[in-house]
């Protein structure tokens, strides 16, 4: 209790400090990952795709991202057995962001496909398991996450096959592709609408003091769904069929409708991103917050504040306007071969599935899902070519990550109780 | 600070422009047969000379295509065709070229001039060869509207049209190489034999290269049919 009352403020700066370069990390790097299929598909440049990814980064970590830091901050741990050491939560919180910001540094500039997610769970079950013992960790909690990363690729895939596949049937394998993609793409316009401000509505908005009643969800979520549809439509009353610029049929005057339904995907897709990512930053902070500010009370029934939210976002933001950028245009223009048609039925699914992970609270790893939806686009044989070898770097990604993470936040841990005394 | 770990590296290099491009360069190596078979029949080995260095050359381009493509293409790409069928076609595309070249490099060193009872006919013949080519050209040309619609029933009419021409095609060259054979079949006695031996043998080369075209085209189908 001592060392809450004496270091607490010092240790609070340090994990903002801490919290804001994990954020600032995920900004930098990952967010490019979320807007890849988007940018390569030219559907949205790289200036508009910032653009789009600030604002709704921002917004999916604010209004939607409450969940997941929940269960990052209490999930993970079984907190009554931090009550007599309550600083020892707060040193292995900030071992693991530690840890797990350094983790990506060093893999990210080894090269190696590494996942904040994966690195912070890690280390957070690392410095629990073996800082303080195996009882510590919320097993249960631990195996439903990991079962998640091998499902939430395949349900992306699983979307992305069907969404593709009845774009198949809808648009593109009919006598006129273009007339079809203006008359159906305003649904699915709608379906990104509904399903983004559905699991937002109620599962996010209650971290932020909002709450609605179910009938009220449902009607609200309705009318951003339409909302969404409109503002769509009206994006794409201007296209007009150009023959010169097809073959056969009319699809590359159909891509230029997906390209506009593109947008409205890579901005769920931000706000997916947002929603489950930021948690990875402010999870631990939110955690090491709760404990100082009680004074060393665990557990205690204090909501998420805003600022911890903030904090997240911004940092993100920043990450994204001081180095995400140049990652963006690097792999925007590595993705030559996504049309705006795979790319929608990608993003989408990637983005659904992130959403709903979000709002049970689980989090994923952004990158792989979408990972899981392009090749749900390749099986249903839309794309020319994609390298599965990407599958055996997910796996090798899970099984270095995950105990590099944990090793390093078990020595921070051991550094900081040294440190600040036991 | 991200090399291969990001999205991008999920995505290869599509075979389908570099099938196309090989296809291509096979069909121009097969075209300046003609020019070389025109260059033959009137003598001017000059010209012929000039022919075949051309079509020599075009094979060996089309044979750095087929390397390229083969050198791009592991066995973990996940593609909407089977990597065997593709590289299956990719091969038969080759003989054309291959065959086009033994053959101009066979009529060259004979200097071989055929009779005029069948020499406009074996011109014929290359035509139509020329044509057979062109028309499996414009079946594997269609690969790329293929991917678009992601294989799409209506697609795969126009393209299984295409395939029926290069059959059609094909079988008017059987037909214009039987009809030259029975021609050189009744003055045979009257030419020298190797002569003879040799003109069976060049109907024969250029005949295959039609087979070949064709073969492309079923392959091709085998192909699209996953």
């Amino acid at each position: 209790m001592d060392i809450i009352a004496n270091y607490g403020n010092v240790l609070l700066i340090l994990a903002i400090v801490f919290g804001t370069f994990m954020a600032w990390g995920i900004g930098a790097n990952d967010v490019a990952n979320a807007m890849g299929t988007s940018v390569g598909s030219g559907a949205v440049t790289i200036k508009q795709a910032i653009i789009i990814a600030v604002i709704f980064e921002f917004a999916g970590a604010i209004l939607a991202g409450g969940e997941v830091t929940a269960t990052i901050r209490k999930g993970i741990l079984d907190a009554e057995l931090f009550t007599n050491d309550p600083h020892l939560l707060v040193y292995g919180m900030m071992a693991s962001l530690l840890a797990a910001g350094s983790w990506l540094l060093i893999a990210s500039s080894l090269g190696w496909p590494v996942s904040t997610t994966h690195s912070i769970v890690g280390a957070i079950v690392g410095f629990g398991a073996v800082g303080v013992g195996i009882d510590a960790v919320a097993w249960s909690k631990v195996f439903q996450i990991i079962i998640s990363w091998i499902a939430s690729p395949v349900l992306a895939g699983i979307i992305s096959f069907i969404l593709f596949r009845s774009l198949q049937n809808l648009i593109i394998d009919t006598q006129n592709p273009f007339d079809n993609a203006k008359k159906y793409v305003p649904y699915y316009m709608f379906l990104v609408g509904f399903v983004v401000s559905l699991v937002t509505i109620f599962k996010g908005l209650k971290h932020v003091g909002l709450s609605f009643s179910t009938s009220s969800s449902y009607l609200l979520a309705l009318g951003s769904g339409l909302l969404v549809a409109i503002i769509g439509t009206l994006m794409i009353r201007n296209i007009h069929l150009n023959p010169d610029e097809n073959k056969d049929f009319s699809f590359a005057s159909m891509e230029r409708v997906f390209g506009v339904l593109m947008i409205i995907t890579a901005a769920a897709m931000a706000f997916a991103h947002g929603s489950n990512d930021v948690a990875n930053a402010i999870g631990p902070l939110a955690a090491i917050y709760s404990v100082i500010e009680s004074g060393g009370l665990i557990g205690s029934k204090s909501a998420l504040p805003l600022w911890i939210l903030l904090v997240g976002g911004l940092g993100i933001v920043v990450g994204l306007i001081t180095y995400g950028h140049k990652v963006i245009a690097t792999i925007g223009t590595g993705i030559t071969q996504l049309t705006p048609s795979r790319g929608f039925a990608a993003t989408l699914a990637a983005a659904a599935t992130v959403v709903i992970a979000s709002g049970t609270g689980i989090p994923v790893s952004t990158t792989q899902v979408l990972v899981g939806a392009v090749l749900g686009v390749g099986l249903a044989r839309g794309m020319a070519a994609l390298d599965t070898r990407v599958i055996n770097k997910i796996f090798l990604s899970w099984v270095v990550t995950l105990p590099a993470g944990a090793l390093m936040s078990i020595l921070f841990f051991f550094a900081l109780k040294g440190a600040f005394g036991a | 600070m991200t090399k291969k770990g990001n999205i991008s590296g999920l995505f290869g290099k599509s075979p389908i422009s570099p099938l196309q491009q090989h296809m291509k360069q096979v069909h121009s190596c097969i075209k300046e047969f003609g020019v070389f078979a025109n260059a033959a029949n009137s003598e001017d080995w000059e010209k012929a000379k000039l022919a075949k260095l051309s079509i020599g050359k075009k094979e060996q381009k089309a044979d750095v295509l087929k390397k390229k493509l083969r050198m791009n293409l592991p066995s973990t790409f996940m593609m909407p065709f089977s990597r065997r069928d593709l590289l299956d076609v990719l091969l038969i595309q080759d003989s054309i070229a291959n065959i086009t070249k033994d053959l101009a490099g066979l009529m060259m060193s004979r200097k071989m001039v055929f009779p005029k009872e069948f020499a406009d006919d074996f011109l014929e013949l290359a035509k139509l060869c020329i044509k057979t080519s062109a028309a499996a050209l414009v079946a594997i040309n269609e690969l790329d509207e293929l991917l678009e619609t992601a294989f799409s029933s209506r697609e795969r009419k126009i393209v299984d049209k295409m395939i029926k021409q290069v059959n059609d095609l094909e079988h008017d060259t059987d037909v214009a190489q039987e009809k030259i054979r029975n021609k050189l079949f009744l003055v045979e006695s009257s030419l020298p034999p190797v002569d003879v031996m040799f003109y069976y043998r060049a109907i024969e080369w250029l005949g295959e290269t039609a087979d070949a075209a064709q073969k492309v085209g079923s392959r091709f189908e085998v192909m699209l049919t996953k």
